[in-house]
C-alpha cells in the first residue's frame, strides 16, 4: 500500500541527495506547514532502507553512503521532532548517539541568558520579572506557537537549572542564545552552529576517510529575523549572509521559510499600501533566499477550499540559482502535486485527479 | 510597416545587441539587468561569460549570492560581509594583474545581485551608489587607463527595498536606471506568449508568480511537459539602449536556451522577438493570393469592369445634396449598361 511508504514515490527524486553546495527552500503557509517535508528530508538522508532512486543532484551519487544531518530549529523543540520522527521510524536520539544527527535548539533559550553560566536559568513562572531584560524586547508579533511549545521544555529540563543538558538532553543538543545585537549576535549563533557541524564532521564511526557529507536543515530562520529585526541591526541582507555562512560549512542546505501572504505581499513591489519594516524585511529575506535556491518547494492550501482527503498543494519549482552549476543534471522536472498527511503521520502524495 | 523598414531595423538592432553582449567598443559601460524569480538572469549572464571567453575578455564576478563561481569566471570575489571599499580594493587588485598581462585589455565585471548591498543596514551615510559603481568603470591608478571595463549589474525586481532614509532621496532602482547606459529587462518567453495570446483576444493578460498575490506562491513558473523541446524555452530581453546623443533605442529580443547552440558558436544567436514564428506567426500562404471565397455554383466575384461601373454610381444622397429644390433631389441616377436588360414593365408599377 503506497500510504505505508515513508517516502512517497512522487516525492523521492526531490528529497534524496540535494546537490552539493546547493540551497533548497521549502516555503510554507500557516495552513500548510512543512514539518512533514522536513521529516522526509531527514528520512531520505538518515533512513535505514537504502533509497535506490538517484537524487536530483549527481546521478552517480551512491545513496547508500550515509549522510549526516544537522537540524537547526527555531520554531519547534526537540521533543516535537523526536516524537514526529519516531512515527516515521527514525530514532533521532539513537542517531544522535551514533553521531549521525545533531539537533540545535534555537527555540528554548534563544532569548534567555545561557543556563550554563553561574546565574540560574530563568524560569517561565516569572516572565515579567525584572532580571530578564532580553525577554522584554521580544516583539509583540512573535507567533504564539513558540510560547505554547516553550512551556513544557524548561520544566522538564531539571529544576535546578545548573546543567540541564546533561540531565535531560541526549547527545549534542545545543541551545542557541541570542545576545547583543547586529552582526556580532548572528556571528555567535553561526559559530555555535558551525561548531556542532564540525563536531559531527570529525567524530564519527570512521568507516571511510573522506569527510562525511553534512546536510543542514534550518527550520524557520525567519523567526530569528522577526524576533530581532532592524532595531537589533538585523535585516534581510544580514540574515541572507548568515545563511550563506552556514552554507559554506556544509554540503547542502535546506531552509524553511513562511510565505504567508501578509509576510510576502505587503512589502512586495506589487503592493500599493505602506508596509511595515517586518513585512519588507521578511519579503526581502524570503525572496532573496528563493533567488539563491536551486529548488523551491512551495506548500500552500488548496485554492478550492478545505478538503477531507487533501492537506495541501506542493509545487516544486526551479529557483533563481537553478542552472548556475555547469552540467546541472536535469533529471528532475517542475511539478505540482497534492498531498495528504494522515493521522498516523504518513503522507500520501498524488497528482491532481489521481 | 514597409518591408525595407523592417529589414533595416533587423540588421541595425541585431548588430546593436551583438555589440552589447560581446562588449565591443565598450558600447555600454554600465548594463543593468532587471530580473525576477519568474525569469532569473542566469542564462543571460552565462551568455555574457560565453562571449567573453570567445573574445578573451577577463571576467570578474562579484558574488553577493553565489557560493561557487560560474564556469569561465577568471576572478571570483565573494562579497559576503565586505564593505564597499574592501570590494573596490579587491577589484583593483585584480585590475593590476589584468593590466600586467597585456594580452587582454577588455574586462567584464559582473555583480550577481546588487540587492543585498542596497538592503544592507551597515551602509553608512558616506556610501553613494553612483560613486561606488563608477569607481569600477573608471578605476584610479596608473595602469588603469589601458583597460576598458564594462559593468553588468543584476537587480532582482521582486525583492522589496527598504524605504529611503530621506523622503527626498530617490530609490536605488531609480538611481540605477538613471545611471545605466543599457537596461535589459528579462521575461520568460512562455509568459510573453501567454500574455500576447490573451491580448490578442482582448483579455486581461495573465500575471505569474509573486504578482499573482496568491497565498504561499513564490514562483509560478512550471515547465510544461511539452515545453522541453518546443521553442518556448527562451528568454525575452526587453532592451533599452541609451546612445551618447541621449536618444534611446528600444527593442525586444529572444535569447534561445543555451542547449540550442554550441558554446563556441560565433554567429549571433539572439533574434528579434518579432521574427519568432511563435510570437508573430507567418501570415498564411493562402492569405496573400486572393481572398478565397466559398465554392458555389454562383459567380460571386466582380470583374474589373463591373467594379469600375459600380464605383461610378452616384448614390442618391449625393444627388440630394445639390439641393435643386424640394422634392427634386434623391433621384436614382443610373446609366444603362449594354448588358442591362431593360424592363418595360418596371415604370408601370
Amino acid at each position: 500500500m503506497p500510504s505505508q511508504l515513508a517516502l512517497p514515490h512522487l516525492l523521492t527524486p526531490y528529497v534524496v541527495s540535494p546537490p552539493k553546495s546547493s540551497l533548497t527552500v521549502v516555503s510554507s503557509v500557516l495552513g500548510a506547514t512543512g514539518n512533514w517535508l522536513v521529516l522526509r528530508f531527514l528520512y531520505a538522508a538518515l533512513g535505514n532502507s537504502p533509497v535506490s532512486h538517484p537524487g536530483y543532484g549527481d546521478p552517480e551519487f551512491e545513496t547508500r553512503k550515509k549522510r549526516r544531518v544537522v537540524l537547526v530549529s527555531f520554531l519547534r523543540g526537540w521533543e516535537f521532532w523526536r516524537s514526529e520522527a519516531k512515527r516515521l521510524g527514525l530514532d533521532l536520539a539513537r542517531l544522535t548517539e551514533k553521531r549521525q544527527f545533531a539537533f540545535v535548539d534555537g527555540l528554548s533559550e534563544l532569548f534567555s541568558a545561557p543556563s550554563a553560566s553561574s546565574q540560574p536559568a530563568p524560569k517561565p513562572q516569572h516572565y515579567p520579572g525584572a532580571g530578564i531584560a532580553p525577554r522584554a524586547t521580544l516583539p509583540i508579533r512573535s507567533q504564539p506557537v513558540p510560547t505554547l511549545l516553550r512551556q513544557p521544555l524548561p520544566a522538564s529540563s531539571g529544576s535546578d537549572g545548573a546543567s540541564p543538558q546533561t540531565v535531560r538532553e541526549p547527545g549534542p543538543t545545543k541551545r542557541l542564545h541570542f545576545a547583543g545585537s547586529g552582526l556580532a549576535a548572528l556571528d555567535t549563533i553561526e559559530k555555535e552552529i558551525t561548531m556542532v557541524i564540525d563536531e559531527l564532521k570529525t567524530s564519527g564511526p570512521g568507516e571511510d576517510e573522506d569527510e562525511p557529507e553534512i546536510l543542514l536543515v534550518i527550520d524557520q530562520p525567519d523567526f530569528l529575523l522577526a524576533a530581532t529585526g532592524l532595531s537589533k541591526g538585523i535585516g534581510a541582507t544580514e540574515m541572507g549572509e548568515w545563511v550563506m555562512g552556514l552554507q559554506q560549512a556544509v554540503s547542502a542546505t535546506i531552509a524553511m521559510i513562511s510565505a504567508d501572504s501578509p509576510l510576502i505581499h505587503n512589502g512586495s513591489t506589487f503592493a500599493h499600501q505602506a508596509a511595515t519594516p517586518l513585512d519588507t524585511e521578511h519579503a526581502a529575506f524570503a525572496v532573496g533566499l528563493a533567488h539563491r535556491a536551486e529548488m523551491i518547494m512551495q506548500l500552500r492550501n488548496l485554492e478550492t477550499g478545505a478538503a477531507r482527503d487533501v492537506s495541501g498543494v506542493l509545487r516544486v519549482s526551479k529557483g533563481g540559482a537553478w542552472g548556475q552549476r555547469e552540467g546541472a543534471a536535469e533529471n528532475w522536472e517542475e511539478k505540482e502535486v497534492l498531498y495528504f498527511v494522515q493521522r498516523d503521520g504518513s503522507v500520501n502524495v498524488f497528482g491532481r485527479g489521481e | 510597416m514597409a518591408p525595407s523598414n523592417i529589414s533595416h531595423r533587423q540588421t541595425h538592432n541585431l548588430l546593436l545587441i551583438s555589440k552589447l553582449l560581446s562588449l565591443r567598443d565598450t558600447a555600454s559601460p554600465l548594463t543593468l539587468l532587471l530580473d525576477s524569480l519568474e525569469q532569473p538572469a542566469t542564462p543571460l549572464i552565462k551568455e555574457y561569460i560565453r562571449r567573453a571567453r570567445l573574445s578573451k575578455v577577463h571576467v570578474t564576478l562579484i558574488a553577493f549570492e553565489t557560493l561557487k563561481p560560474f564556469d569561465g569566471v577568471d576572478a571570483f570575489i565573494p562579497a559576503r560581509r565586505k564593505s564597499p571599499s574592501e570590494m573596490l580594493k579587491e577589484v583593483g587588485a585584480v585590475d593590476s594583474s589584468v593590466a600586467s598581462n597585456s594580452s587582454n585589455r577588455r574586462r567584464l565585471i559582473l555583480i550577481d545581485s546588487i540587492n543585498p548591498l542596497l538592503h544592507s543596514t551597515r551602509l553608512d551615510k558616506s556610501f553613494h551608489l553612483s560613486t561606488f559603481l563608477s569607481s569600477f568603470i573608471v578605476p584610479s591608478g596608473p595602469a588603469a587607463s589601458k583597460i576598458d571595463s564594462s559593468l553588468v549589474i543584476t537587480f532582482h525586481q521582486d525583492v522589496p527595498g527598504r524605504p529611503a532614509q530621506s523622503p527626498y532621496a530617490p530609490q536605488p532602482l531609480t538611481i540605477l536606471t538613471y545611471l545605466a547606459t543599457t537596461v535589459i529587462k528579462l521575461h520568460s518567453f512562455s509568459h510573453i506568449l501567454a500574455q500576447k495570446a490573451a491580448r490578442d483576444r482582448s483579455l486581461v493578460p495573465p500575471v505569474f508568480g509573486l504578482a499573482e498575490e496568491q497565498d504561499g506562491v513564490l514562483l509560478g513558473r512550471l515547465d510544461k511537459p511539452i515545453g522541453k523541446d518546443s521553442a518556448e524555452g527562451g528568454v525575452v530581453l526587453e532592451m533599452e539602449y541609451r546612445r551618447k546623443s541621449g536618444r534611446g533605442v528600444l527593442e525586444w529580443y529572444l535569447l534561445p536556451p543555451a542547449s540550442r547552440y554550441p558554446a563556441t558558436q560565433v554567429k549571433e544567436v539572439v533574434t528579434l522577438l518579432d521574427d519568432h514564428p511563435l510570437y508573430r506567426p507567418p501570415e498564411e500562404v493562402g492569405f496573400a493570393d486572393g481572398e478565397e471565397e466559398p465554392e458555389s455554383t454562383f459567380e460571386l466575384r466582380l470583374t474589373e469592369r463591373q467594379r469600375r461601373d459600380r464605383e461610378g454610381v452616384v448614390l442618391p444622397y449625393f444627388d440630394a445634396q445639390q439641393g435643386s429644390g424640394p422634392g427634386e433631389g434623391g433621384r436614382i441616377l443610373y446609366d444603362m449598361g449594354e448588358e442591362d436588360d431593360f424592363d418595360e414593365e418596371e415604370d408601370e408599377i
